[in-house]
């Protein structure tokens, strides 16, 4: 089964300010696509009506070409499970039973879980090694631990695609590679279709297959990764000067104001692009 | 994974706790100012009218008044679990949407008019506070759903208005009622267990009853409410109707409970918390066992209010709050070290 996201002229404007303008993209299954672009772009917004929580104003997204509007809260749960930035609940849960919630879509009323479901459960737990703190309480976590459970009840939802909200904030550097390396390796062994809102444009270069680039101005560009991500493009899109260099495959890009070190650095590209 | 909750794991719980509520129900049928002796209790039936005045005691006065402790306080704290998790408050309970102020305006309109009919063995004290309790949440609800987007405060800033307001009233009514009125006034605001006629305790044996089975219902839905509105839709919850079935319901029974008993403090608040602590906030369980713990803490309670001061009886909610507040106390302490811990 193939669960394209196809994104068909969507709109969407809060009381008097457009956000979204006209945008048509499609997701094929089993990629990993990075949504990057300045504070009110619309990064959030465009997660929030790939997960049903906002609808669109015109236009229509559609999941296996069902537009998404159509399926039941349930029904959606099954399709897309959602890791916005780590939180600390209001109740003592534990791991395990912050996990074992992801099978919610799947059981019944009173949600007690079968053998299939526990399995599924500890397998999440054990692919992103939350298993050895399963019985501590989420609030005794650090950040980056608390991040990993939530993607590990991502992956117990069993869905097709996977959407996250800059999942890496707040983390430290181990922590943000530790996160995108577990997406990545769910995106390659499961197949899952990632769509993850983030800003940090190198960990975007290094793990995305595409981007999407939204600029505040409601334009966007949406392409394989080394054709979006440019100096220029980036430059453009977010008003600063960006010094780029090469490794390897990938460039990266350090943004550089006025009083950095290096600010030189970053206007000699800017006069050679 | 040994902490995942498993239906036959949650019966043996639920039976053992039935079992301890069985037990203290017993113990405090039996302890009383006048002594019964449980021999004579057992050879009751059957005997004629005034042959036997301990089994008459057991049967006539002091089982009615032990199951409708348990009832009320079962009610309660059932409804306290659910509000805390509604609105994600741990300090939230079965008063906080101005249930308490609407039911005691009904309660003191009803004393002071002295009125004496009554409607299906209901009292109007009781009707009154019912009404009462209903069309304040009501209320409530309309105002919180009128002001605002964030709708967790909006509601709760809506019950804090509603409250204040009709609690002035009731201060005023309280002012010009006659002094023969005001021990029952307050009596009724304190919280207060009587003898009911058994019809009364059959409705609200079956009203409460339905009502914590419908909230059983949903309880696997509360804990994943708990974590938020996006959070829970993203697991395929739905929050509005989870949350109109979840308030409606508990409107319900903390009015049914209101109206038998007055407004006694505490148990809503603590009950569940002291639940939540021993057996962490699953409410597949957390309801369940709160409902049964809410209901001996109101007996041994409500026990003690009755034989504390020998003849003299004491309103059951002033036993609640002396127990409670100290309790709060330490809850509140402990709540606000974890939150700026973990900011």
């Amino acid at each position: 089964m193939s669960n394209t996201v196809e994104i068909k002229n969507l709109t969407f404007s809060y009381t008097d300010k457009v956000i979204l303008d006209d945008l048509s993209l499609d997701v094929k299954q089993g990629i990993f696509v990075g949504i990057i672009g300045p504070n009110g772009a619309g990064k959030t917004t465009l997660l929030n009506l790939l997960c049903g929580l906002l609808r669109p104003k015109t236009g229509t997204i559609e999941i296996d070409g069902t537009n998404i509007e159509s399926f039941t809260v349930r029904e959606l749960a099954q399709k897309v499970a959602v890791v916005r930035q780590e939180f600390v609940p209001v109740f003592d849960f534990t791991v395990a039973q912050t996990v074992s919630m992801a099978r919610t879509p799947y059981l019944g009323t009173f949600g007690f879980m079968g053998r299939t479901d526990r399995q599924i459960v500890h397998d999440a737990l054990e692919a992103t090694d939350t298993g050895i703190f399963a019985s501590r309480i989420l609030g005794s976590l650090s950040g980056g631990e608390r991040q990993r459970v939530f993607i590990a009840r991502a992956l117990a939802q069993k869905t097709p695609i996977l959407l996250l909200d800059e999942p890496t904030s707040f983390l430290d550097l181990k922590h943000q590679v530790n996160i995108y390396d577990l997406l990545k390796a769910a995106q390659l062994e499961q197949g899952k279709t990632i769509i993850a809102v983030t800003h940090d444009i190198n960990l975007a270069a290094q793990y995305c297959d595409v981007i999407l680039l939204l600029g505040s101005d409601s334009s966007f560009r949406y392409g394989y990764t080394k054709d979006v991500l440019s100096v220029e493009q980036i430059t453009k899109a977010f008003g600063v000067n960006i010094y780029s260099g090469k490794v390897g495959q990938e460039h990266f890009f350090i943004p550089l104001g006025k009083h950095a070190k290096d600010s030189e650095q970053a206007n000699k590209m800017q006069d050679k692009t | 994974m040994t902490e995942i909750l498993t239906i036959k794991k949650l019966a043996v719980k639920v039976c053992i706790g039935l079992v301890i509520l069985l037990a203290v129900m017993c113990i405090c049928t039996l302890s009383g100012t006048q002594k019964i002796s449980l021999q004579k209790v057992l050879d009751g039936p059957g005997q004629k009218p005034g042959e036997n005045i301990d089994y008459e005691i057991f049967v006539g006065y002091r089982l009615p008044r032990v199951f409708l402790a348990v009832l009320v306080g079962a009610a309660l704290a059932c409804s306290g679990v659910v509000l805390q998790a509604i609105l994600r408050n741990p300090l939230a309970d079965p008063y906080i949407l101005g249930i308490s102020s609407g039911a005691g305006l009904g309660a003191i309109i009803a004393i002071i008019s002295g009125m004496t009919w009554s409607l299906w063995a209901g009292s109007p004290l009781a009707i009154f506070a019912f009404i009462g309790a209903l069309t304040t949440v009501w209320l409530v609800w309309s105002i919180g759903h009128f002001a605002g987007r964030s709708q967790v405060t909006s509601l709760l800033l809506a019950g804090v208005v509603v409250n204040a307001f009709f609690s002035a009233v009731i201060m005023f009514l309280t002012s010009i009622a006659k002094s023969e009125q005001l021990r029952s006034i307050i009596y009724w605001l304190m919280g207060n267990i009587t003898d009911k006629s058994s019809s009364v305790l059959l409705a609200g044996t079956i009203c409460i009853t339905a009502g914590i089975i419908c909230l059983f219902s949903i309880s696997n839905r509360l804990n994943i409410i708990t974590l938020g509105e996006y959070e829970a839709k993203g697991l395929g919850v739905d929050t509005e109707k989870t949350k109109i079935l979840a308030f409606t319901f508990t409107a319900f029974i903390t009015a049914v409970a209101v109206s038998l008993s007055g407004l006694i403090g505490f148990v809503g608040l603590i009950v569940p918390h002291a639940v939540r602590l021993v057996f962490g906030p699953d409410h597949r369980q957390l309801l369940p066992l709160s409902a049964i713990i809410g209901g001996i803490f109101l007996v041994i309670a409500d026990t003690l209010a009755r034989t504390i001061f020998g003849q003299e009886q004491l309103p059951v909610g002033v036993i609640t709050a002396i127990a409670g507040g100290p309790f709060f106390l330490i809850l509140l302490a402990r709540y606000t070290k974890k939150v700026s811990w973990s900011k």
